[in-house]
């Protein structure tokens, strides 16, 4: 087999003890590998209705074809598991040497299932697998475990992803890190925690076999060529914290937890402003040529990396203005291992409820918009699940729920998965995409945002046929993340199917078509959904929070402009037409034969 | 004017030393837009290229200049000598070279003929039947030629044109860049003079519409400013824009402007007053409009 290993480790904590598993090349050919492949697992290892702290909630790391055969942006890996903060799928994306590492020891995919009964740290190294006393590694952030555990494996190549103190404590937010990335989003940090699991450590020297390796070669030329040039300047020169003024200017920048959709700040907090006065470092991950990632250094001398989410999460959401502040905040979320996102969408949420007067009283947190102290406080308090950072860690729909009142019309979620920086009353192709994701509110699983950028639509303007548009930005992401390569790069591809599906032929083999693909995209998507329906989703977990469809937007360029109860709906509606599904976003069988998933 | 400040090998060499006999006075000293004609000419290169030289005859008085300033040896030897002398004293691989009574200077034919020559020796427009040996593009390995031509008292450029890889630059291609041909458009009488003072005031009336264009990412970091006011002709067009914004940031053009087609690289686009992201560059501009660029890939 090429491009894979065909090979699956299962660990099981509850009895110590690890088993291999081939892969079948049907299977791969039918969920190529990354967030396809995961998912795949993920339906078959969860059991139905799975607790997601249950030991039995699978925990699943995934690899891909690409990974490993040195094309530009491909040295990523997928976690995939049951949210502790949605109830339905996880899947995230991170990337560098782990990714390549995970190759390397010969592996598609590892499965941990169970719960070690003290901190452990699981060592991989090619076939011999070994689960190791981690307790002295409690409460360290991600990258001091990491240099501790190659220090104790006197094993300085062995690449390490790690929870900190927020996936031990089971932050329902909390990320899997490794070399300062994270699989961000939906708690797969926590899983990794309540499984008692600091780390996964590994080390291979496992050859990676591809079928036409001077096609290969030719075709990474090619791309690396591309990613070179304009169509990726804006990742090489400023990084997505570019995103921020443009935002701004164009009334989609969320502000005070979606009170606003512009910042008066926000040239304060600019990527422009931010290169000019505080760049630092230009950085990349493994196996990359366009090298997005910023560091910049705050008024300590401290290096920290910020990412356009994290900037709008940490700064204009909460209203903070200081670009310092921002920096001090994302470092303290990538030393406990916390998504950024939903760490400023549910402190957003606990200061407008403390506006409100309904916050519990902690008086070493007071959080108000735009006031440092409490809200650098707070982050740390939510890490350690001290105080007001107990409720905090349940993330905003959980946390609502339990404060009760109005504060549920403040928590800014779907599906339990706090906003990232979309407008969607101002991207209303975003606001479709947000609304019906199985991820929850997700910029990255569709990218729906594209058409509303692309001048191809009315961003302002409601429309039904956004279905189809959603539908088609969904199943791209699916084989962009299940190959994997990085979302950047995609604009690189002039027919993105056709070309993939010749690199995928040269890497693996097959004789595969564009179309192949795009069905596989669907495929991918469509076992997300039905993982989900089968965890309990209803029709009405579709939607987005009241205060979209309830407030018009006060401010900026698209200052009056409203989304409708109605508008929503017609639009899910249209969505569910354009995905074939009926009209309660259901799949029929007739569908699940149609992509062999029954 | 446009242009691209990445080509760092090219200097520009303006000519000033001409006896302007018919003019009846210096030309180079003329009063135009307020100031001499010569600092007129430098200025406007200058935002195209790093090194600008000014090209005088001995002993020739030159008012402060923008330039780096140069002497003919040898006083009156015609273009030829003026470009010799240009070519030595001009740090440039190669040497956009012109003349100091010059004030229609198109950018956009600038930046033209310096991207052919990479094959070539010399570029050289062929405008109305006639060689512009003044509005070209002499890469310096040619002095030696030109120094022989001297001492030969060849004193006309077109002998350097037979012996060297010449692109010749058709009309054609001139009027895509220039359609007037006004970079050729030079003053050797006083009613000449009159002429252009006139044209240049008729020009600077003719633009009733004023628009603004906001900068973001790297358009931004490149022109060092957020914003620029444009002045444009009625019904101008998103391609004018382009046009006149690679005029007045010359850094943008190469990167983000595409100046040969007047429209965005790839990488970029174009929303106007913060709503509709425009991608035809015929769409018209209304006066008043914001024009943001940014990048294509909006979001990630």
């Amino acid at each position: 087999m090429h491009g894979f290993h065909g090979r699956l480790l299962h660990v099981d904590l509850n009895t110590r003890k690890s088993s291999w598993r081939d892969l079948e090349e049907s299977r791969l050919r039918a969920f190529l590998g990354g967030i396809g492949l995961g998912t795949s697992l993920l339906y078959e290892y969860a059991p139905p209705g799975v607790e997601p702290f249950s030991p039995a909630n699978p925990l699943i790391f995934a690899s891909a074809p690409l990974v490993g055969t040195g094309l530009t942006t491909t040295a990523k890996f997928a976690v995939v598991t049951k949210s502790p903060l949605t109830g339905f799928i996880a899947d995230s994306l991170s990337s560098s040497h782990f990714a390549l590492e995970l190759k390397r020891v010969g592996l598609d995919a590892i499965v941990i299932t169970g719960r070690a009964s003290s901190m452990v740290y699981v060592f991989i190294e090619n076939q011999k697998v070994e689960i190791r006393e981690a307790e002295y590694l409690r409460g360290k952030a991600p990258g001091e475990t990491e240099r501790l555990i190659q220090s104790e494996l006197a094993v300085p190549a062995a690449r390490v992803a790690a929870v900190g103190l927020a996936g031990e404590n089971r932050v329902r937010f909390a990320t899997i890190s490794n070399e300062g990335r994270h699989a961000g989003r939906g708690g797969v940090g926590a899983v990794m925690g309540s499984k008692n699991v600091k780390a996964i450590a590994l080390c291979g020297d496992r050859e990676i076999s591809v079928a036409d390796s001077m096609g290969v070669a030719a075709i990474a030329e090619s791309l690396r060529r591309k990613s070179l040039g304009s169509l990726t300047e804006k990742y090489r020169s400023i990084g997505t914290v570019a995103n921020l003024a443009v935002f701004n200017s164009l009334g989609t920048l969320p502000t005070r937890n979606f009170q606003q959709s512009t910042f008066d700040h926000a040239e304060n907090l600019s990527g422009e402003t931010l290169t000019e006065n505080s760049f630092s470092r230009r950085h990349g991950c493994a196996s990359c040529t366009i090298q997005c990632e910023r560091l910049f250094k705050s008024a300590a001398g401290e290096e920290q990396r910020l990412e356009y989410e994290t900037l709008f999460a940490l700064g204009p959401l909460c209203g903070i203005k200081d670009p310092d502040v921002v920096l001090q905040a994302a470092r303290l979320c990538d030393l406990h291992g916390l998504d950024t996102i939903s760490t400023g969408g549910t402190l957003a949420w606990a200061m407008e409820c403390s506006d409100n007067g309904l916050l519990p009283e902690d008086r070493n947190v007071r959080l108000r918009f735009g006031e440092p102290e409490g809200f650098l406080s707070a982050i740390s308090a939510v890490a350690e699940r001290k105080g007001v950072g107990d409720l905090l860690a349940e993330g905003s729909r959980r946390a609502a729920l339990k404060i009760g009142g109005e504060s549920s019309y403040w928590a800014m979620h779907v599906k339990g998965l706090e906003m990232p920086g979309y407008e969607p009353r101002s991207l209303k192709t975003m606001a479709l995409g947000l609304a019906v994701s199985p991820r929850g509110a997700c910029h990255n699983r569709s990218g729906a945002y594209e058409a509303d950028f692309s001048g191809a639509v009315d961003r302002l303007r409601a429309d039904p046929a956004r279905g189809s548009l959603v539908a088609a930005a969904e199943d791209f992401a699916a084989v962009l993340d299940s190959l994997i390569v990085c979302k950047f790069l995609r604009k690189c591809f002039t027919d993105f199917y056709s070309e993939s599906a010749e690199l995928l032929g040269k890497v693996t083999g097959w004789n595969c078509s564009g179309d192949e693909l795009r069905r596989i995209g669907e495929r991918i998507h469509t076992l997300k959904k039905l993982f989900n329906v089968r965890e309990g989703w209803r029709t009405e977990d579709d939607w987005l929070p009241e205060r979209l469809l309830k407030e018009a937007l006060p401010t900026g360029v698209a200052r009056g402009v409203s989304l409708t109860t109605e508008e929503l709906r017609e639009m899910i509606q249209g969505y569910y037409r354009a995905r074939g599904w009926d009209k309660e976003g259901n799949v029929p069988d007739e569908k699940r034969r149609e992509l062999k998933l029954i | 004017m446009d242009g691209d400040r990445s080509l760092t090998h090219a200097s520009a060499v303006i000519l000033s030393g001409g006896k302007s006999s018919r003019m009846g006075s210096p030309k180079a000293l003329l009063l135009f837009d307020g100031e001499p004609l010569v600092v007129h000419v430098a200025r406007a290169l200058k935002r195209l290229f790093a090194e600008v030289v000014v090209v005088a005859a001995p002993g020739q008085e030159l008012p402060p200049l923008p330039a780096t300033l140069a002497r003919d040896a040898v006083s009156h030897q015609g273009p030829v000598g003026g470009i010799y002398y240009g070519l030595q004293a001009a740090a440039g691989d190669y040497c956009f070279v012109t003349s100091c009574d010059v004030p229609f200077l198109s950018a956009r034919l600038i930046s033209y003929l310096l991207s052919q020559i990479s094959d070539y020796d010399v570029v050289v427009p062929y405008w109305q039947e006639r060689f512009q040996p003044l509005c070209a593009v002499y890469r310096k390995s040619v002095a030696p030629l030109l120094k022989e031509q001297l001492d030969r008292g060849e004193l006309r450029p077109i002998f350097l044109y037979e012996k060297v890889r010449t692109r010749k630059v058709t009309e054609a291609e001139i009027r895509r860049f220039d359609p007037e041909g006004s970079s050729f458009f030079n003053m050797n009488s006083p009613e000449d003079y009159q002429a252009a003072l006139a044209l240049w005031e008729k020009n600077k009336q003719g633009f009733p519409l004023t628009c603004t264009v906001e900068l973001f990412g790297v358009p931004r970091l490149l022109a060092k400013t957020k914003a620029v006011s444009l002045s444009l002709r009625q019904e101008a067009t998103l391609s004018d824009v382009f046009s006149a914004l690679a005029e007045r940031l010359p850094v943008l053009s190469g990167r983000v402007i595409n100046s040969e087609s007047a429209s965005l690289f790839s990488g970029y686009a174009c929303n106007l007053n913060g709503l509709d992201f425009v991608r035809n560059p015929a769409a018209k501009i209304n006066p008043g409009d914001r024009i943001f660029i940014l990048a294509a890939d909006a979001g990630g």
